[in-house]
């Protein structure tokens, strides 16, 4: 069951909102409209569903609606039209209709938010940010501030109970209003581009820890960005979005190796595809075994398979050799055929070459052979972006 | 809304252009007529200068009790800090005296509390000596009496004025509509002279401290709505976006967001109430409010330049020892 669903939700800023909703019925686009009416389409006619536990990440430049659209969700901007339903704790939260007590309650203990600017109260320590949340669900002082110490610890901030947001350089003071976020419970994290003011090194380190405490914590997390490279590496799924505008939705890998519209193609044309892209994606997948039941990877390396498809055996120029998986590489002296998952990213077959093997890396899926990947797939790959050889 | 906005501004623009009409038709004939209507002693075309002297007058008839009121209230206030003041001085059985450039000077315990409170609050000990040395020059002078009696009604016109003023301030800051009234009504308290209130508060408050603090209120009362309301304004969207997005109803978002990240704005607002208060209650000394105001207002009427001067130093080191103990008070060490 899908975690949050958005149905046509559209935010219009301006006075005659409706004047702006029927000019885009219409099929009027932005510019017309804000020159005809002084309307701002801030976001237009978005559907998805997010999954519960999934990471969704929605990316666009600054003026794409990106931060409008997080906004719609826990109504700090109010939508125009649409329907936003959150299931969690097997309740169904209608949010657009919710009257304001409702609102303030789905509020206070179904989601919290992370923000571009840490936005930490510069009144509070960093105990007393944490645990905020706590506070105005009611939660007794000494109770409140055990659960913000605890989750002062997750991220990394032993000993800095005391201190004031001041004190603090920026990436420790996002990990306050990341332990913020945390701490009242809620299932639903939404991030507003939470890392975009930090160093870069800083930035990437952040990037880990939220992928290490997505591990450790279940929750389901709405990202912002305006980093392609940030929503490649966190997103299970990302949205593009273009003058508020969905353009494209699909996995980071579908993203890279179909961008559906010229503008998502600019985007991902200086990524980096090798972690994203999966080893079956750019694998060769011509199976064909001669009456030995030998398959040809290369012109001196061969496995045979038996009648179910499974590898049975690997050759050198006709010398048996073993077939070993990826993972068991460490310490490995021997020539050896390496197996791996079709999911594994493509990153981690260069690096297992580079440190042992010049043979092919053969595709295991379900137990059969179903591909394997040479060192000209993985430069196919990565200079095409996985798009398939002509 | 861009075409509604435009009506508004056309209607506004044909009234005004109306209004000029009929002053000018109402004046035309002659150049008499023209200064009689515009400039004539109370029988101006809009003639505000009766309506003034009517209401006062109705007002001083008819308010007795609202002002009796506010007079109790004032002198109560006052008396209080007055007592406090004094404390040392009355009751305290051994009363200090020490010797300084051959004056006596009366040392009860309000050096040591001046002295401790400046400590405190500024959170430096220099500061602390500071407000004392000056406490025994002004004491020097020889108005210790007339000492205590400005502070005192500095500190109750400054204790109305931010009771009612922060407030408002959160009022303004919280509604537009608050905000558009109140702002021409803060000028006018502001830029007023204040001679032209002070004197019929007279007439409301009588004779004693009552109409110096009502005239010092009004005179004080803005700058701390207008900083209050600017500090709270002046929050960051996102603190406010992070307090609602964990649930804050409005009066939570005041007290936990608004109010405490505005602080060190609505302590300068205090500060200059302070100091504010201060200034208007020397002019007070016009009225008959007594303490250091009178001293000057003497020394200027008899001519002796001196005196003036003394009594107007003694403000100055009054100001000092005012302003120094609250300027700090908005922010405290561990959030610098």
């Amino acid at each position: 069951m899908p975690s949050i669903e958005l149905e046509e939700v559209y935010k219009i800023f301006g006075e005659e909102p409706d004047l702006a909703l029927d000019m885009l019925k219409e099929g009027k686009d932005k510019d017309e409209i804000q020159s005809e009416t002084g309307q701002v389409v801030g976001v237009r006619g978005i559907s998805f569903d997010i999954q519960e536990n999934e990471l969704f990440v929605i990316m666009g430049l600054s003026g794409s609606g990106k931060s409008t659209l997080l906004r719609c969700v826990n109504r700090l901007v109010e939508p125009t039209s649409g329907k936003i339903v959150l299931h969690t704790d097997g309740q169904d939260y209608n949010v657009v209709d919710a009257d304001t007590e409702t609102l303030r309650q789905i509020r206070e203990t179904q989601m919290s938010m992370v923000f571009q600017n840490f936005a930490l109260f510069p009144h509070r320590s960093v105990v007393d940010n944490v645990a905020f949340g706590l506070e105005i669900q009611g939660i007794d002082k000494k109770e409140r501030s055990r659960k913000a110490k605890e989750l002062i610890e997750v991220v990394g901030l032993e000993g800095f109970g005391e201190s004031y947001p001041s004190q603090l350089s920026g990436g420790m003071q996002q990990r306050v209003g990341l332990a913020r976020g945390l701490a009242t419970g809620a299932d639903i994290l939404l991030m507003d581009e939470p890392f975009s003011a930090l160093d870069p090194l800083i930035k990437v380190e952040m990037q880990d820890e939220l992928l290490d405490l997505r591990q450790e914590m279940e929750r389901t997390i709405l990202f912002v960005t305006h980093d392609l490279d940030e929503a490649l590496k966190l997103g299970d799924r990302i949205t593009i979005m273009e003058a508020g505008k969905m353009v494209q939705l699909g996995t980071p890998e579908q993203i890279i190796v179909s961008p559906k519209t010229e503008y998502v193609a600019d985007f991902v044309e200086n990524a980096d595809p090798s972690d994203v892209l999966r080893a079956e994606t750019i694998a060769s997948t011509d199976i064909n075994p001669d009456q030995n039941n030998r398959v040809a990877l290369t012109e001196s390396v061969e496995v045979e398979i038996d009648s179910d498809g499974q590898v049975v055996q690997g050759f050198l120029s006709d010398t048996p050799i073993s077939v070993k998986p990826l993972d068991e590489i460490e310490g490995l002296n021997e020539d050896a055929v390496l197996s791996t998952s079709p999911d594994t990213p493509i990153s981690k077959i260069m690096r297992a070459r580079l440190s042992y093997a010049t043979t092919p890396v053969v595709i295991i899926k379900d137990g059969k052979l179903t591909g394997y990947v040479t060192e000209r797939n993985i430069l196919h790959g990565l200079l095409e972006k996985g798009r398939k050889e002509i | 809304m861009k075409t509604r906005y435009s009506y508004l501004t056309l209607i506004t623009i044909v009234f005004v252009i109306a209004i000029g009409f009929m002053l000018m038709i109402s004046c035309s004939g002659n150049a008499e007529s023209l200064q009689d209507k515009l400039l004539g002693t109370g029988g101006g075309f809009i003639p505000i200068e009766n309506w003034v002297t009517t209401a006062v007058d109705w007002m001083a008839l008819n308010l007795r009790p609202f002002f009796d009121g506010i007079t109790y209230v004032v002198n109560r206030v006052n008396d209080a800090i007055l007592t406090i003041l004094n404390f040392g001085y009355w009751h305290y059985s051994g009363v200090f005296i020490i010797n300084i450039v051959g004056t006596t000077v009366q040392f009860p315990l309000l050096s040591g509390l001046v002295f401790l409170l400046m400590w405190w609050l500024s959170g430096s000990i220099v500061t602390g000596l500071g407000g004392l040395v000056m406490l025994w020059l002004s004491a020097n002078f020889g108005y210790w009496p007339e000492i205590l009696e400005t502070f005192s009604l500095t500190l109750t016109s400054a204790f109305l004025a931010l009771v009612l003023g922060i407030p408002s301030g959160i009022l303004a800051a919280i509604n537009d509509t608050v905000d558009t009234i109140m702002r021409p009504v803060l000028d006018l308290m502001q830029t007023m002279p204040v001679f032209v209130y002070l004197i019929p508060a007279v007439l409301f408050f009588g004779i004693g401290p009552a109409p110096g603090a009502v005239a010092t209120i009004i005179f004080a009362y803005p700058p701390s709505v207008r900083l209050t309301n600017l500090g709270i304004r002046g929050v960051p969207t996102e603190l406010i976006e992070a307090g609602q997005s964990f649930g804050c109803n409005s009066l939570q978002l005041l007290t936990k967001v608004q109010l405490p990240v505005a602080r060190p704005n609505i302590m300068a607002g205090v500060n200059q109430t302070i100091m504010l208060a201060l200034s208007m209650a020397v002019v007070a000394g016009l009225v008959g409010s007594g303490g250091l105001g009178g001293v000057v207002v003497r020394g200027i009427q008899r001519m002796r330049v001196g005196e003036g001067f003394v009594g107007g130093l003694a403000v100055v080191f009054v100001a000092m020892i005012l302003d120094r103990a609250t300027s700090n008070i908005g922010q405290t060490a561990k959030e610098t």
